[in-house]
């Protein structure tokens, strides 16, 4: 027989093993009573001879290899009958381990994929953006002349490309055009990153330039959805935008450069020719991979010293561009801003403390719970022990019955973290650059699951020990349930509700402040109606357009047609959708005005709309009149602009009319751009502060140069009527003039405005489920502490009544310990917050003056719900009949 | 309740004490324990508590089989009989046991016999 047929036979040997230990026993008394003794003399003899049939029969089990398998089954089997039999204790127990673990594995799960998994590429240790900045201090993308100097002069990168992502690219597939992202770079694009392809080749020196460039390299995504995975999808042809490409290659799946570049395609760069040949022209982004054994500061200073070089030569072009840094791409991945100073290092370190706390939370009320039920079998494990179970044995079903707790709420977990990934997937694909690649990663699950099980086990010995320990005579003689032997259990217990209410309160605090800046982020004034306008982007192809008019043949027809639909009150078009976007501008000066110091930031975001445009953002014109094409050529055949009241302010501070200004964009007077009317504000950005604005109509672009700037737009619609009806109407109406357009369904500015937030959102949330949870779990603890304590002190109570105490009084004993408990837990609380703030703060800043309502209603609501959590134990108590109380014992 | 002649076995010797009784031929528990106190004539007295572990222990080593059969008194009962591996165990036993009472009796009784 092997060990899995004996547990199995288990039932069997057990039988076999009464009968010849019971065979035994009569033959002694067989024997006795042959020897004269009367029958009763003779078992209560034999028996005394026999000693503890029980521990006898554990030896030979024992003795038999069969034990540790056989009794771990056996406890299992008793475990869960225990379980069964308090089902109050196992839901709570094993909810709150789920709860523990999913909550934790979810959160290490994001920052093992977003942090710690290194990025899709070769050396990412010796990958950096170099940073330029101007002499404003702004930063400043390379032109593709000094990108090329720069690329010939220096000595420290083994690759340094150039890329530009200028949006999107429409790839004619079978069921009709796809907008996927494009990547256009240099030559050495792939170098830089030290990745094979998987199919094919990438560029080849020189594909770069015109003639031979019409080449597009496949990502994995872009291979499987758009081309089924084929593997003979090298050297086809393909149309994007409307030009033919041959597919040279396909990168492995994982590679995405930039990161935030979801379903790419990489062609060479296919430059305007006027940028290619202009010095002036910033708008190319470089990123280099570093020789092996070059220092950061190294790098830094070779680029400097070619720019210097630059200044040089061309010192209108050149002059005060330095290179301030180069951003490692792993900082940069996680960056929140264009410097890489705030990274997601900081909110996901602070949410990863926020689950550890929870997890703690949860650790501790099970291992309060688990107290609790041991206190409660402390007879039972005596009797146990008083027939022969040996202390070891004890402790292992103790241990088991955790273990039991423990997988139950593994499971439960593994449940929970998936289930918060799924809900969470949409946001964190939004909010950070490698949101995509989270997955439920077992790693993780079981690194979260060994630390929760290792906490449970620590929490469950504890009692175990004790319990198994208990010196049966002295237990069993107690009668009740030992209250002496509780007390320091109590103080436990006590110290853990100390700390659940403390944890709970750093939790409720920062969560509370993460949604109240979030409402206030959601609300800010944007000087607009965000939830009358619909907006979608539009994106021509520029194949079709070839010697086209955009305007003429494209947006004018689809504009008229918006506005005709019923329902419809404007229509328009803007090249950059406030909220969405913003820096796209340049430094400026008044016609007449003196020069500006040379430090001070005087520039304003540039924008090209269509007449509509304002009408249907609902902006008012505040002063002169609005952009016509009628008009303008015929006042200001240089250029007209509109401009909105940040730029009135900025530029005229004391005053003046900007209306008939003109800004210095060209030398000869006729040849400057002259404002025409003033607009109200709309909010660029929402954490920026209102930028100074000035609106181009598209029109007076010239039509050859049209399609360069125009090929991508954001539709602007307002209704006042139902905007989702619109929807349908929309799509006929843009598929009408042009099916090649692929049409992406339009969300409200209001949509805009919640997913330019997500990250915020997304820590808001998380903060706060996780706090109300902590909260729960506090209840809980607390609940079952004053409960258990109200248990033990029945008889005390009843006594008290008897001599005279009223209920008032006993429920004011009960309350004013659990005030004490609150009152010490908000104070630690307190005092870890304060003690947290600087750690706290990459979420969210504390200002108790202005923060003070919020602060002072999340101390207030959390001892109030302690109150109220205690209150049924507590009235439960008072509720004790003296007569009855005292006679249960 | 122990007589003063009783001894105390030493560790391990309870094993070869039942292989020897059980060699004689198939017995079981009660007997086995009955038959060392007879052959020991009443020196030694098995404690259930040692006896069953020890059968148990060697039916797990295959050192002894056990089949339930009729007893003398007619009620079915576990008789435990030798394996071939248990009659090696024996006389290995037997034979180290020999040698281990000769050498100790050696050095007890020793040349210099300063035993006080």
């Amino acid at each position: 027989m092997n060990w899995f047929q004996r547990v199995f036979t288990g039932k069997r040997m057990e039988k076999e093993l009464d009968s010849e230990l019971r065979f035994h026993l009569e033959q002694q008394v067989a024997d006795k009573v042959r020897a004269g003794m009367t029958e009763d003399e003779a078992r209560r003899t034999t028996r005394l001879e026999f000693g503890g049939i029980a521990q006898i029969k554990e030896d030979c089990r024992e003795s038999r290899g069969t034990l540790w398998v056989a009794s771990v089954l056996q406890d299992l089997r008793f475990a869960l009958r225990q379980l069964r039999n308090s089902p109050g204790f196992a839901i709570t127990a094993i909810l709150t381990l789920s709860l523990g673990i999913g909550a934790s594995s979810a959160i290490f799960n994001v920052i093992d994929a977003v942090l710690l998994q290194p990025l899709p590429y070769a050396d990412q240790d010796r990958l950096v953006y170099p940073l330029m900045i101007a002499r404003t201090g702004d930063t400043l993308p390379s032109s593709y002349l000094s990108y090329l100097d720069v690329r010939a002069q220096q000595r420290s990168f083994d690759a340094l490309a150039g890329y530009s992502m200028f949006g999107r690219v429409n790839l004619e597939g079978p069921s009709g055009p796809v907008a996927l992202s494009a990547v256009k770079s240099t030559d050495n694009f792939f170098d830089v990153f030290g990745v094979k392809p998987l199919l094919g080749r990438t560029y080849l020196p020189g594909e770069d330039q015109p003639g031979k460039d019409n080449v597009v390299v496949l990502s994995y995504e872009v291979w499987q959805s758009s081309f089924g995975g084929r593997a003979d999808v090298g050297g086809k042809d393909v149309q994007l935008d409307g030009t033919p490409y041959t597919v040279i290659g396909v990168m492995p799946a994982g590679f995405r450069f930039p990161l935030e570049a979801r379903e790419a395609v990489y062609t060479p760069l296919h430059m305007n020719p006027v940028w290619a040949k202009a010095r002036g022209m910033h708008w190319m982004r470089t990123v280099g991979r570093l020789k092996q054994g070059a220092s950061n500061e190294q790098a830094r200073t070779d680029l400097n010293r070619v720019m210097a070089n630059l200044a040089r030569a061309y010192p209108e072009q050149e002059a005060g561009h330095t290179v301030a840094r180069l951003l490692p791409l792993d900082v940069a991945a996680n960056s929140l801003d264009r410097f890489g100073k705030r990274t997601l290092a900081g909110p996901l370190g602070t949410l990863a403390l926020a689950v550890l706390a929870l997890l703690a939370i949860a650790c501790v009320n099970v291992a309060g719970l688990l107290m609790a039920r041991g206190i409660k079998r402390e007879r039972e494990m005596a009797l146990r022990s008083a027939v022969g179970a040996s202390r070891g044995r004890l402790m292992r079903q103790l241990v088991n019955e955790s273990l039991v707790l423990c997988c139950a709420g593994l499971l439960g977990g593994v449940l929970v973290g998936w289930a918060v990934l799924k809900a969470m997937n949409v946001f964190l694909v939004q909010a950070m650059s490698r949101g995509a690649d989270i997955h439920l990663n077992l790693a993780v699950v079981a690194v979260a699951a060994a630390l929760s099980l290792l906490a449970s086990l620590l929490a469950s010995l504890s009692p175990a020990i004790r319990l198994s320990g208990a010196d049966p005579n002295r237990a069993l003689r107690a009668g009740s349930a030992g209250a002496g032997i509780g007390r320091s259990q109590h103080r436990l217990r006590s110290a853990f509700v100390i700390t659940q209410v403390a944890l709970s309160l750093v939790l409720l605090v920062v969560s509370g402040l993460l949604l109240k800046n979030l409402q206030g982020l959601l609300h800010t004034n944007l000087g607009i109606d965000t939830a009358k306008i619909l907006t979608t982007r539009l994106d021509l192809s520029k194949g079709h357009y070839a010697g086209r008019d955009p305007i003429a043949t494209f947006y004018n027809p689809l504009l008229e047609k918006i506005a005709h639909l019923p329902g419809v009150q404007g229509a328009g078009v803007i090249d950059v959708l406030p909220v969405q976007g913003w820096g796209d501008g340049y430094g400026i000066h008044i016609t007449g005005q003196p020069p500006y110091p040379p430090n001070l930031d005087m520039g304003a975001e540039t924008r090209f709309v269509s007449a509509g445009y304002f009408d249907a953002m609902g902006l008012q014109l505040t002063g002169g009149r609005l952009l016509s094409p009628s008009l303008d050529k015929a006042e200001n055949p240089a250029g007209t602009m509109v401009v909105n009241q940040a730029f009135q302010h900025k530029f005229f501070p004391t005053g003046g009319d900007p209306v008939g200004a003109h800004i210095d964009d060209a030398p000869k007077a006729e040849l400057k751009s002259g404002i025409v009317g003033v607009v109200t504000n709309v909010r660029q950005a929402l954490r920026e502060p209102q930028m100074a604005e000035m609106d181009w109509l598209m029109d007076e672009i010239d039509p050859k140069d049209r399609m360069q700037n125009l090929n991508s737009m954001a539709l602007i619609v307002r209704s006042n009527g139902d905007l989702s009806a619109l929807v349908p109407a929309l799509r006929s109406a843009v598929h009408e003039i042009d099916p090649t357009v692929p049409f992406k369904t339009p969300e409200t500015m209001s949509d805009v405005v919640s997913e330019s937030l997500t990250l915020d959102r997304l820590e808001g949330w998380l903060f706060g489920i996780f706090a109300a949870l902590a909260l729960l779990l506090a209840i809980v603890g607390l609940y079952g502490l004053v409960n258990h304590e109200v248990e033990l002190r029945t008889r005390e109570i009843g006594i008290r009544m008897a001599l005279g105490s009223t209920r008032m009084q006993v429920t004011k004993l009960l309350l004013g310990k659990v005030a004490l408990l609150m009152l010490s837990g908000l104070a630690v609380g307190w005092m870890l917050t304060l003690a947290l703030r600087r750690v706290l703060s990459s979420v969210v800043e504390m200002h108790a003056s202005h923060d003070f309502l919020v602060l002072a209603s999340v101390t207030a609501g959390l001892a109030l719900v302690g109150i109220l959590a205690s209150l049924i134990p507590a009235r439960r108590a008072a509720s004790v009949e003296p007569v009855q109380a005292l006679r249960t014992e | 309740m122990k007589n003063p002649d009783q001894l105390d076995l030493p560790q391990g010797t309870l094993d070869l004490l039942i292989l020897r009784v059980v060699a004689l031929g198939p017995i079981h528990g009660y007997a086995i324990a009955q038959r060392i106190q007879q052959m020991s004539r009443e020196a030694l007295q098995v404690q259930q508590g040692s006896l069953y572990p020890a059968l148990h222990r060697l039916e797990y080593k295959k050192f002894l089989v056990a089949d339930w059969k009729p007893s003398e008194t007619g009620r079915e009962a576990k008789f435990y009989r030798l394996t071939a591996k248990g009659r090696l165990q024996l006389e290995n036993e037997t034979a180290s046991w020999a040698r281990l009472t000769e050498v100790v009796g050696l050095i007890l009784q020793g040349p210099e016999g300063e035993t006080s």
